[in-house]
């Protein structure tokens, strides 16, 4: 797919009648709460703006812009602007006005947003809190269109009004809308947060914010390369539902037998499985049109499939941030005193599904001005995850750790930050809102293993720090003591002040350390012993005196 | 232990340390584990005392560098009171060594009294050396009256003071009884202890002491190191010691104190304890003997009952079966009586109980 022309994209736009139960439904999206609300949408138009220029080859620059319309603070204007390839007039309609209209799902490749949802769902948002139609400006090969959009939420057609074309030299695509219901504030949920969670992911992007009160902050690309796109694959059969199933079949039309449908549309699928399926489903028509496929017979299939032993799928797919450009991100934004980023091969997940998972954990330095300690930085697909952290399986698997083992005492309170990045061509969420990863095992074990794995070098680092401190600060203490100690020696011996104490702060520098390490257990013995002896005195209520 | 020794002592001590440190060693401080697990009780001489656990504090180690730099400035410190002659309270010490550190120090070498107070037992222990001897005066507390003069040298004067003519207040026992003071000549042939003021007060009144030829001690509750001293030089002299305390845990504790010494100052027990000390009453015998007492019990709280149990258990107690006897009456009864009970009748009734109870040897060991 990395050749392939725009148009090419588009062609594969399908159609679903769904927005009549989103709009009753719209907390399924992410649209519940009124701060949420405002960071989905940003996430929305984000991840088509970074996807869309990804693929086009042009390095993301991405240009977000929030107004508030009204003193009460719930009537905003929001612009995102990115340099991306735009989308051609014919498109325009669709992308933006018809749920589930997306190129993406179809295809079975690693990108941000899977289901094809958001755009339009921002349209539909719009439109049912303030009557206003979406503005939607694209520059696409030389042409500018200015355009309002609309749906209609009987038919999910989407209302095109065009306002302007004009010739351009540039290209990009511009949204203007306006919300209410939504609030704008710099909380771990918002928007800055947001913005900033994706450039540390998104090494190669470039991403200004101009916030409600004009603040403007640039959050400056570091990377000078997009990355490797990744490649389209075919479904494993072990990765698919019957509902998954269903859906390939009706958008296959190339393909009038069952069989061959499966073959061509499955990963290591061959004629030979179909027998061995057969085998298992004995008068199972596998000549029957696959449009024509009933949900029973869908659910019969994908229930066999588990049955047949199938190669595992192949895990080139799948494209991580990478260790050095987490690290460069990390000392952009945090500065910290100390990054380790781990690199794990990918795995697979219900036996069908690639994954992949990247962990780094920041320390010190910059994050011990830090408001937030203990940082969770969860990503799937380089997307930030900010809400539902308490369902999702990395907050999940971060906080199982034993994190004192790793010399990390208190992780809420420590200048620590650790991302997690879920890399796959599925990645499985809690719910349509995308902002949590649910408990399949496999995952959870690779997330804890990966977090896991860099603790023990900050443990390492952590440790030997500590230890010489501890050291220095010994000697520091001890040698507070030394110039009274020294007079008083002299006074109770005779012998002179200045000698006792020269040669006892040289007997601190030199042999000092060998000696402290067996001293330390013997000090714990004897405050134990003292303990018990001030106790004892306190119950016996002593008054010899 | 004569000042001169005492500092010779302290001398020592330092250049030890020194020597120490010449060597190229960190200095360090040995003194015997004060824990409860490290008393025991001495059967041959009937006292608590340490067991053998020995701790040495070192002052190149984290927790212990300020502990040992306050014994060694305390030690010090002591050094120059026994060199100017001068005496002063655990206090007046500790005001002493409450100046900071200074230079680039912002610590203060003692912050709190409690501090200072057992680092002063530490060198108690560790130099063998009793407070008294380092001029460290304690409070004082009980007094007595009788047929006994005193040889007082203080400030420049020597004093002789005759203990049977101090009228209504008796002698003040001064918190040490060994150095600058000597008994010169004793009448009397024992020694009564009395719990209370008032009781000692009433008998004062009464001139047991002289009637009985005794000598009329008061501890006013428990006894100071003075008053325990002072009955510990009696004793050696050959003087019985008959106790005359509450029939309840406080008079109890305050008899065992005088007798066996306590757990807090076991390391010093063979100087301060009494084992010949025996406890006169009041008993739970008493109220069987001595109707008219049935009518004045009190019933047993809670701590007499538990103290009772505890002293069961102890095996400097618990080998004495007439102590098993009146302590299992205790918990069977459940009553205490005090000894002003025994002016429930007539108020000079108490002479002739004490005479009696001498007399025929009614008293636990």
């Amino acid at each position: 797919m990395a050749n392939a022309t725009n148009e090419d994209i588009f062609k594969q736009f399908k159609e679903h009648s769904v927005a009549e139960f989103f709009k009753k439904n719209r907390q399924m999206l992410g649209f519940s709460g009124k701060v949420r609300s405002m960071t989905i949408i940003i996430h929305e138009f984000v991840t088509n703006s970074l996807d869309a220029a990804e693929e086009a080859g042009i390095l993301p620059e991405i240009f977000v812009q929030i107004e508030v319309l009204d003193k009460e603070g719930d009537h905003y204007r929001i612009t995102v602007k990115d340099n991306g390839p735009g989308i051609p007039k014919t498109h325009l309609g669709k992308a933006l006005g018809q749920m589930l209209a997306g190129t993406k799902f179809h295809r079975y490749v690693q990108q941000r947003g899977q289901q094809g949802i958001g755009a339009a769902a921002c349209t539909m948002f719009s439109y049912l809190t303030t009557g206003q139609k979406t503005r939607a400006v694209s520059c696409h090969k030389g042409k500018k269109l200015t355009a309002d959009i609309s749906l209609d939420f009987k038919t999910n057609r989407p209302i095109v009004e065009e306002v302007s074309e004009e010739d351009t030299t540039e290209s990009g695509l511009m949204v203007v809308a306006e919300y209410k219901d939504v609030r704008y504030e710099r909380s771990d949920y918002g928007v800055y947060e947001y913005l900033r969670r994706t450039a540390l992911a998104n090494p190669h992007t470039s991403i200004t914010l101009v916030e409600p009160n004009t603040e403007k902050s640039v959050f400056p690309r570091s990377v000078e390369m997009n990355p490797k796109r990744p490649t389209e694959i075919k479904p494993h059969p072990l990765g698919i539902s019957t509902h998954d199933l269903l859906e390939f079949a009706k958008h296959n039309s190339e393909y009038k037998k069952l069989s061959l449908f499966l073959i061509n549309t499955f990963s290591r699928f061959s004629s030979g499985k179909v027998d061995e399926l057969r085998a298992i489903l004995p008068g199972f028509n596998f000549d029957k049109n696959p449009s024509d496929l009933e949900w029973h017979e869908a659910e019969q299939l994908v229930k066999a499939f588990a049955g047949v032993k199938w190669i595992a799928p192949a895990t080139d797919s799948l494209v991580p941030i990478g260790k050095d450009q987490v690290e460069l991100s990390f000392k952009n934004i945090f500065n910290p005193e100390l990054v380790i980023i781990t690199e794990r091969p990918p795995k697979v997940y219900r036996g069908g599904i690639p994954f992949m998972v990247e962990a780094g954990i920041a320390y010190g330095g910059g994050l011990i001005n830090a408001q937030k300690k203990g940082d969770v930085m969860r990503f799937a697909n380089r997307v930030p995850l900010l809400f539902d952290s308490s369902g999702c399986a990395i907050t999940n698997m971060i906080k199982s750790i034993d994190w004192k083992r790793y010399d990390v005492r208190a992780f809420e309170e420590e200048p620590i930050a650790v991302l997690v990045n879920v890399v796959s061509v599925h990645v499985p969420y809690t719910s349509a809102g995308k902002q949590a990863i649910s408990s399949e095992e496999d995952l959870e074990i690779e997330i804890k293993n990966a977090v896991m794995e860099a603790a023990r070098s900050i443990q390492r680092y952590l440790s030997g720090k500590r230890k010489a401190s501890d050291l220095a600060n010994k000697k520091k203490l001890v040698s507070r003591y030394v110039s009274q100690l020294s007079g008083d020696l002299s006074s109770l011996s005779g012998e002179k002040r200045e000698k006792i104490e020269k040669t006892l702060r040289y007997i601190i520098e030199t042999k000092y350390s060998s000696e402290m390490g067996v001293d330390d257990e013997e000090a714990k013995d004897i405050k134990a012993a003292e303990k018990a002896k001030k106790e004892e005195a306190e119950s016996e209520g002593d008054s010899d005196e | 232990m004569s000042s001169a020794d005492a500092s010779k002592k302290l001398e020592e001590i330092g250049k030890g340390m020194v020597q120490q440190i010449n060597k190229g060693d960190g200095p360090t401080f040995e003194t015997t584990l004060r824990t409860k697990s490290n008393t025991i009780f001495d059967e041959s001489a009937g006292c608590l005392t340490t067991g053998s656990k020995k701790e040495t504090r070192k002052f190149l180690s984290m927790a212990q560098a300020r502990t040992f730099m306050q014994t060694v400035a305390i030690a010090s410190k002591c050094k120059q009171f026994l060199k100017e002659n001068l005496h002063t309270s655990i206090r007046g010490l500790f005001y002493q060594l409450k100046f900071t550190l200074g230079e680039d120090v912002d610590e203060d070498l003692f912050t709190e009294q409690s501090e200072s107070n057992g680092l002063i037992e530490d060198i108690e222990v560790g130099l063998r050396i009793k407070r008294e001897d380092l001029n460290l005066t304690t409070d004082r507390k009980g007094f007595v009256a009788g047929e006994m003069t005193i040889l007082d040298k203080f400030g420049g004067d020597e004093t002789i003071i005759d203990l049977a003519k101090q009228g209504r207040s008796g002698w003040s026992i001064p918190s040490d009884v060994d150095n600058g003071m000597e008994i010169k000549t004793i009448k009397a042939k024992y020694v009564l202890v009395v719990e209370k003021d008032a009781l000692w007060q009433r008998l004062n009144e009464d001139k047991f002491w002289k009637k009985e030829n005794c000598l009329l001690i008061t501890p006013k509750g428990q006894s100071t190191r003075g008053t325990r001293r002072l009955l510990r030089k009696l004793a050696d002299r050959g003087l019985p010691i008959y106790c005359l305390m509450d029939c309840d845990a406080w008079g109890w504790y305050i008899y065992w104190t005088i007798k066996t010494g306590s757990m807090n100052l076991a390391y010093l027990g063979h100087d301060f304890a009494v084992p010949e000390a025996k406890f006169l009453g009041v008993t739970m015998s008493d109220i069987k003997e001595f109707s008219f007492l049935d009518k004045l019990t009190i019933k047993a709280k809670d701590v007499d009952v538990k103290r009772a149990e505890e002293m069961l258990g102890y095996p400097w107690i618990n080998r004495y079966p007439d102590w098993v006897r009146e302590l299992k009456e205790v918990l069977k009864s459940r009553k205490k009586i005090e000894q002003d009970a025994l002016q429930g009748q007539r108020l000079t009734f108490v002479g002739e109980y004490i005479n009696q109870k001498i007399k025929n040897k009614e008293w636990l060991s």
